[in-house]
């Protein structure tokens, strides 16, 4: 197993649940400008850990990686840095440009630690660029179903915390609780801490809350990866409900059939770098072919063929 | 609708990969079709706003003080979370500075006699511990609002001075259960045989007035701690040493200011003032002139003016500084 192994969990075509996601292909009606990205970097400190040489390099690809032969006491000092002073800096988003306009729906795909989520998380401020900027109109929301809240305290509890913190009015949140219960189907579990729920019930109880609040540029991060296949259904109901009113979106997922039913236009993020960037059938063809060629040849490495590192010595020789 | 500056969709071209790409490379970086310049113009044009620039000190307050019924659900709920995972529950919010209290009267209070020359030594221990108690978790509380909450921080958007503010309230919260104990100890410390009886005065009703202006203070130092460890996690091992420092030079258990007399005499006028007027220490002289009949705290309006104005410096300075840094929290 090397590491780059497990940065290809990719769900291809083959664990696509198309009766989930069916519908009519989504069409943008495009309109001004809402989002433009200027050339944004995202660097952000890691405690705890050097950052392996494969990330300092910059590598343009995981697999290429190889920790470089060096001596003796190069090794020991990196050793002992590795418990004193251990912070590396991660480059996650290196240079990206784009603009998003009025009605888009746009997806965002790449393999695992291509910067997808900083992406995200960024172009909605809640990760502030190291440089380069993000403009935009109106207050972008994040909705996703890994936003922490208090996994010590009731469901009831966290449903004001989340929706406050949303920036509706204590009215407000009154108002849509009984939604919010009604939507994430808990029942009586609102009255329980949420360490207790299942992981269903807590990634649907926070998909409510963060569903409460209707923003102009919606930004989901990975919301349709879990959940049964009734809860997928109805957040993809919920969803293109918020999107009528939104205007616009932004999705990330790892599932390539989700992107594909909700989107009208993909970036292809790789190593924090925008590779690819245009109609949702043209760019999910070409990731699919990438991440296809990956797989065989993940496959025939374990099974003893032809792995990328073997293919390297032959070119060395 | 659809103008010439679709340039972001358009600039898709420019990475299209060729037929004998190897796949397993991806194509290479795009570059985008618009320079920066042309990107800023559209912005522009279309009255974007720049996200994740830090705003006008005007527009944070108002952004934070619209935020209180977010820092008072915040702050409830943590303070009930603390202590919901035992049997007793909610008990250990008087029970804990309790026992704290308890383990100092036992050392200092009776076995080591540093108390000697008050008339009280309970009920000045028992003020002592439950009021620095207060300060202590406040900015151990506060040092940990931005660092440990990276999560939310990334997940949603607030002005972050709200979590900092929320912990202080949590504290708050817990903190006035534990005052009723500590003024029947007060009261009951003076049935002791030994003791001089202790009497409820007028003087009492000031005591809300200097936990606000505690309170106020201590909301002022978590900004300042908060920023500080966000920024640089090691200070988190420090603060814990800074503060018992700051215990035993504030006369938290001990009368402290006895001690400077034994002291060279040449720097005896500087260490006296220093300790009598740092705010731990005024802000338990006043508690203690308003709640004792100690001979030696009598009350004294001069240490009321600096209770107040330790208080507000605190919290402007501390809310300037966490201000300064509010573009920065969630990156780090």
């Amino acid at each position: 197993m090397t590491e780059s192994d497990l940065h290809l969990d990719v769900d291809l075509d083959e664990d696509f649940e198309p009766e989930d996601l069916e519908g009519p292909k989504p069409v943008a009606t495009v309109g001004d400008p809402v989002l433009v990205v200027d050339d944004l970097h995202v660097v952000y400190r890691v405690f705890g850990g050097k950052a392996k040489q494969i990330a300092a390099k910059g590598a343009d690809n995981v697999r290429e990686a190889q920790a470089p032969k060096r001596s003796f006491l190069r090794r020991l000092v990196s050793s002992t840095s590795q418990h004193v002073g251990a912070v590396s800096e991660v480059h996650a988003v290196r240079g990206i440009s784009f603009v998003a306009r009025h009605g888009e729906s746009i997806g965002i795909v790449g393999i695992n630690g291509s910067g997808k989520s900083t992406l995200l998380r960024a172009i909605t401020g809640l990760i502030p660029p190291k440089s380069g900027g993000v403009y935009v109109a109106g207050e972008p929301a994040l909705l996703g179903v890994n936003a922490a809240l208090m996994p010590q305290l009731s469901g009831e509890r966290n449903i004001w915390i989340g929706g406050l913190a949303l920036g509706l009015t204590p009215k407000q949140v009154e108002e849509r609780f009984d939604e919010v219960v009604e939507f994430a189907d808990i029942g009586d579990f609102v009255y329980m801490p949420m360490k207790t729920y299942s992981s269903g019930m807590g990634a649907r109880l926070r998909f409510a809350i963060s569903s409460a609040a209707t923003p102009d540029i919606l930004m989901i991060d990975e919301a349709l990866a879990t959940g049964d296949a009734a809860f997928k259904a109805r957040s993809k109901v919920r969803i293109d409900e918020v999107r009528k009113n939104a205007g616009t979106i932004f999705l990330v997922s790892h599932s390539i059939s989700t992107v594909e039913a909700m989107c009208t236009r993909v970036l292809w993020v790789h190593q924090g770098q925008l590779v690819m960037d245009g109609s949702t059938d043209e760019v999910l063809g070409e990731y699919r072919k990438f991440v296809r060629a990956h797989r065989a040849a993940n496959s025939s490495a374990r099974a003893g063929g032809v792995g990328p590192r073997a293919r390297r010595k032959k070119k060395q020789d | 609708m659809t103008t010439d500056t679709t340039t972001g969709a358009a600039s898709g071209d420019r990475g299209k990969p060729g037929p004998d790409r190897d796949p397993l490379r991806p194509p290479e970086p795009i570059v985008p079709g618009t320079t920066s310049q042309e990107r800023q113009a559209i912005a522009k044009q279309y009255g974007l706003q720049q996200m994740g620039v830090r705003p006008p000190l005007g527009r944070y307050i108002r952004d934070v003080a619209s935020r209180w019924a977010f820092i008072r659900v915040l702050g409830t709920a943590t303070a009930y979370s603390k202590n919901q995972n035992n049997y007793l529950g909610q008990l250990w919010a008087v029970l804990n500075p309790i026992l704290n209290a308890a383990i100092y009267i036992l050392i200092f209070g009776i076995l080591l006699g540093t108390t000697r020359g008050l008339d009280n030594a309970i009920s000045f221990i028992v003020i002592g511990t439950f009021l620095y108690r207060f300060f202590e978790q406040s900015v151990h509380a506060g040092s940990r609002s931005i660092a440990q909450k990276t999560n939310l921080i990334r997940s949603l958007h607030f002005p972050r001075a709200v979590l900092p503010i929320a912990q202080v309230v949590s504290l708050l919260t817990t903190l006035v259960p534990a005052l009723l104990v500590m003024c029947a100890i007060v009261l009951l410390s003076g049935l002791l045989p030994a003791y001089p009886m202790e009497h409820i005065t007028w003087s009492w009703l000031l005591l809300p007035v200097i936990v606000a202006l505690m309170w106020i203070f201590n909301t002022g130092v978590a900004f300042m701690v908060a920023r500080a460890v966000a920024i640089t996690p090691d200070l988190d091992n420090i603060i814990g040493f800074v503060l018992r420092l700051v215990m035993y030079g504030s006369g938290v258990i001990f009368p402290v200011t006895h001690y400077v007399d034994n002291l060279p005499e040449g720097v005896q006028g500087v260490v006296g003032a220093i300790l009598e007027y740092q705010p731990i220490g005024v802000f338990l002289y006043v508690a203690r002139s308003i709640l004792t009949q100690e001979p030696s705290f009598p009350q004294d309006p001069v240490m009321w003016v600096w209770a107040a104005g330790w208080a507000v410096v605190a919290f402007v300075v501390g809310f300037i500084i966490f201000w300064r840094g509010e573009e920065r929290y969630g990156r780090d």
